[in-house]
């Protein structure tokens, strides 16, 4: 995978998964204006920053058929549980396999949008009362595949198997950070069988809770799974010494991958599929349609069909023989991508729900390094200095899309805040060398900018920059393709402007490890920026664990006591808008430097529509809804 | 011949005793616990905390190491966090295939490099030789992953008719019957492994020839045939053995690059994803089974030796 990490979701980590993070398109493409230079067919999909297009859909032809969906290298399920843990938080884990018979309470991505698609989801918006510390959750009617209906002891089991694992161990549940969810419920009722009110010992923003925590959340049979043995009868899981009994019997079951298919435990349903065959060695799984699904679905509703791939090689060879129904487009074989239509797919793209930066390193005291970077001109420079276009141009294939904060200005989101849909530090190594000058600096064009003028008036270098500091230091980066090209880039440019950036070169895994201020204070003089590739926003996309004062996700150690009153605030205060004003101010604040995004490309063959928009559409985000696909005649 | 043998052994066991401890030392070194590569950038303290707990990270590394090795000896190669599998269930379920993939390709290049040697060392420098060699060249310069998207172009997607990725069954057996799907990466992996045996079994055929003994064979009026059968083509499969003997590891190893560019699950690409991963119980098995295997090729050729040359003796 190759420019970043292990893909991974939620609130959680990740940085983008780089065997499936793809780049480029056609040469008739350009980054944000692809989908104006894109000749659209009559009731084709597109949209800003999109390429390729979602053809109209249809007529069904009413034939049930099988879905092939390619899975990326290392992408393969190894968790079942509707409850991952932080070792097993991936896309692959959760979107394309646990919800497909387990979907979340309140169901996210709608499509390519980052919200929560009500239609998907099992229960009824949450109501807040008691200065939102009291939420009331009303299921839907949907009902299990065995019959029962999902009820509201269902959701109570549910929250209480999350307090017993994560009381086992904090790594038991991906979404979990002390001090929040569950660690703040205090109690629950059920008024009825489709009502359940949790009582929470602190308030909490409800758009956040909706979207993050319980937008992560699936629920778990209370009548099949409350048991501690697999022949054991129901307990009592209310009583905690029983629910770590429950809960440490169906992690046991989840950790045997080779029974998947086989356990009962995991047959019982309430998502549009079912699990009917897995294969351990491969990761290839089939899943057969839920015919009591009470969910929107195509009818009839087909078989989705997991097929793991080696590489992206594999992949690719395998879309080009017609053998996979829906495959993405690697990153290098973008500039084939005009072949596809001929082949018989369909394609369309466009970034995920993320960021790409490149981190500052505030603790560097290298050359004084973390005085330079803790000024917000000497940040703003260096935004000057990014050339988003000419990357996407020439490293991207134009298969890409700028952004300009932590939200990025593509896809349509509605928490995209007004100053990151255009770029404040446009690209121009002049107005990079005037912020400089203006700043105490003499900028050597070429050369090395050194402080002319120490001290912290208007017009100084600032506070802890002493005469003659040279604007000199390091980058490591990722040695993943684009990564190379866009660092260099970075690096010609600010030598025109007389900074002098030392590239290196590592991997994902090393540098994460090492260059990290939070995991690695011995190295925290080593580096003064690092690209690594980027971070998957939550659906609510807080940078809560990231930008805040001792987030568990700070590499660079930035901290800013307006950051951390904002991202409080997206946490646990009323405004729903509160993430769109933090998201505005890390735009112009630039605790990193932003990079442009990638698109993330699906092909699918022109014989296959899906009864959503949205079905296709939210491929682009490594969701997958395939209760929606159908073969059209 | 016991005592020989004996003396082996026991030096094996300390080579691998020394590679197991050098090897979970480099990985301590580099990345004293792999918490944060396995859950990920944001997760938090208290989570990794216990994550490192849970695996016996938060011990001393000589603690850890002797807690390994325990199991080790009592037949337990760990349980791997990223594929949630005891690494022996993920070897016993890659073994075979790998085995079967490296092995077939090697047993064939073998049958064909040999003759094809002899035969461009007994007609040196003819047409024959110099079009063997310029392909052999080729073949020898072309990074198998190229050979084989070349191989898959041509057979599975210009002309469809093999398939471009190797079977996917587990059961051995399918996999051995589905030439379909095995004949390209087989091809792929004997192909390039012919040129480099064809040259070593040319080079030493073209040594024996020169020695006194043939031309002995020769002046005594031994028809040509049964100088290059008995006397030449013993004599010149020497070094070979020496070779195949190193090439035994590989059956292990498995075939990274083809594993990965035939879609076929094998150890080599279990190593590659662990190695990714941070998964270290396979990374430690991966190695100390390879490192296995070295001593055990070496073994087999030395023994191998004796038996085609009469001349060397173990002692």
């Amino acid at each position: 995978m190759s420019r970043f990490g292990t893909m991974r979701i939620g609130g959680l980590a990740l940085a983008v998964a780089s065997l499936t993070a793809l780049a480029a398109c056609s040469s008739s493409s350009s980054s944000s204006s692809s989908s104006s230079t894109t000749t659209t067919t009559p009731g084709a999909i597109t949209q800003p920053g999109s390429v390729g297009e979602i053809p109209a859909a249809g007529t069904p032809s009413g034939t049930a058929s099988t879905f092939t969906y390619a899975l990326a290298p290392g992408a393969v399920p190894n968790w079942i549980l509707p409850m991952p843990t932080s070792a097993t938080n991936s896309v692959y884990n959760v979107f394309n396999f646990e919800w497909q018979m387990w979907p979340p309470m309140y169901y996210a991505p709608s499509g390519s949008t980052p919200t929560i698609d009500p239609t998907l989801s099992v229960a009824n918006p949450p109501t807040w009362s008691n200065g939102d510390k009291t939420m009331t959750i009303t299921l839907k009617p949907w009902k299990w595949n065995t019959g029962q209906t999902i009820s509201s002891q269902d959701v109570a089991f549910t929250f209480d198997m999350i307090k017993a694992g994560v009381k086992a161990s904090p790594a038991n549940w991906s979404a979990y950070v002390p001090g929040y969810f569950p660690d703040i419920l205090s109690s629950m009722s059920e008024p009825n069988a489709s009502t359940i009110v949790v009582n929470l010992s602190k308030a909490v923003n409800p758009t956040w809770m909706e979207y993050d925590i319980l937008g992560s959340v699936p629920i778990m049979p209370s009548f099949a799974w409350a048991k501690d043995s697999a022949s054991g009868s129901t307990l009592d899981f209310t009583n905690p010494a029983n629910a770590a009994k429950i809960f440490a019997f169906l992690t046991a079951a989840s950790k045997s991958v080779s029974t998947y298919a086989t356990n009962p435990l995991w047959q019982t349903v309430y998502g549009p599929y079912k699990l009917s065959a897995f294969n351990d060695t491969t990761g290839a799984f089939t899943m057969v349609p839920n015919t009591t699904y009470s969910g929107p679905h195509a009818n009839p509703m087909s078989t989705y069909v997991g097929v793991p791939f080696t590489s992206n090689a594999a992949e690719w060879n395998a879309v080009k023989t017609g053998s996979v129904d829906f495959g993405y487009v690697p990153q290098e074989d973008v500039p084939q991508i005009s072949q596809l239509k001929g082949l018989g797919y369909n394609y369309y793209g466009l970034p995920d729900f993320g960021n790409y930066f490149v981190a500052y390193n505030f603790k560097d005291k290298t050359g004084n390094f973390n005085a330079v970077a803790s000024q917000l001109y000497f940040r703003q420079a260096m935004q000057h200095l990014e050339d988003q276009a000419g990357q996407i141009k020439a490293y991207f294939n134009g298969a890409g899309d700028p952004a300009y904060g932590p939200i990025p200005a593509f896809p349509k989101s509605p928490f995209l805040p007004a100053n990151a849909a255009t770029n404040p530090y446009p690209f121009s190594v002049q107005s990079a060398m005037t912020v400089l000058k203006n700043n105490g600096w003499n900028v050597v064009p070429n050369g090395t900018d050194t402080c002319a003028k120490p001290g912290t008036a208007t017009g100084d270098c600032g506070a802890g920059i002493p005469a003659g500091t040279k604007l000199a230091f390091n980058l490591i980066y990722n040695t993943t393709p684009p990564i190379p090209g866009q660092v260099e880039d970075l690096a010609s440019n600010a030598k025109a402007a007389g900074i002098e950036i030392a590239l290196s070169g590592s991997n994902f895994n090393f540098m994460i490890q090492n260059y990290n201020d939070a995991a690695s204070t011995a190295n925290e003089n080593k580096w003064a920026m690092e690209d690594f590739g980027g971070e998957t926003n939550s659906t609510y996309p807080t940078q809560f664990g990231v930008y805040n004062t001792g987030g568990s996700g700070q590499i660079g150690a930035y901290s800013n006591p307006t950051a951390d009153s904002l991202i409080n605030t997206s946490v646990t205060g009323a405004n729903p808008n509160a993430v769109t004003s933090e998201a505005s101010f890390f735009t112009t604040n630039l605790p990193v430097l932003w990079q442009p995004e990638l698109d993330y490309i699906w092909a699918w063959k022109t014989t296959i529509s899906s009864s959503e928009p949205a079905g296709i559409e939210n491929l682009t985000q490594y969701d997958n809804t395939p209760q929606y696909w159908y073969l059209h005649k | 011949m016991t005592a020989y043998l004996l003396r082996r052994v026991g030096t094996s066991i300390i080579v691998l005793i020394g590679i197991s401890i050098f090897v979970f030392l480099l990985l301590h070194a580099i990345y004293p616990s792999p918490a944060r590569d396995v859950l990920g950038l944001k997760a938090n303290n208290a989570q990794i905390a216990a994550w490192n707990q849970q695996h016996g990270f938060d011990r001393p590394v000589i603690e850890q190491y002797l807690t390994y090795m325990n199991q080790l000896l009592h037949g337990n190669l760990g349980y791997s966090y990223a594929d949630n599998q005891t690494v022996g269930s993920l070897f016993a379920e890659r073994l075979a295939r790998s085995i079967y993939l490296s092995g077939m390709s090697l047993l064939l290049a073998i049958l064909i490099a040999l003759p094809l040697g002899i035969y461009q060392a007994v007609k040196r420098n003819s047409l024959g030789d110099n079009v063997l060699t310029s392909a052999a060249f080729i073949l020898y310069s072309m990074p198998s992953f190229f050979l084989g998207i070349i191989l898959i172009q041509i057979f599975a997607i210009s002309f469809p008719i093999l398939n471009f990725e190797a079977s996917q069954s587990t059961n051995i057996w399918v996999v051995v019957g589905d030439w379909h799907s095995m004949l390209l990466p087989i091809l792929t992996l004997t192909l390039i492994t012919v040129a480099a045996f064809s040259r070593y079994m040319r080079s030493s055929s073209i040594d024996v020839l020169a020695q006194d003994y043939i031309k002995v064979a020769r002046a005594k009026g031994l028809p040509e045939r049964l100088v290059l059968t008995r006397h030449m083509v013993r004599n010149a499969s020497l070094p070979m053995i020496t070779l195949v003997g190193l090439f035994l590891p590989a059956l292990l190893a498995g075939n990274l690059i083809v594993e990965s560019l035939f879609n076929y699950q094998g150890l080599g690409l279990l190593f590659y994803d662990s190695l990714g991963k941070a998964d270290y119980p396979v990374l430690l098995a991966y190695t100390l089974i390879g490192a296995f295997f070295v001593v055990l090729g070496n073994l087999v050729a030395d023994f191998a030796l004796t038996i085609a040359d009469p001349r060397i003796r173990l002692a």
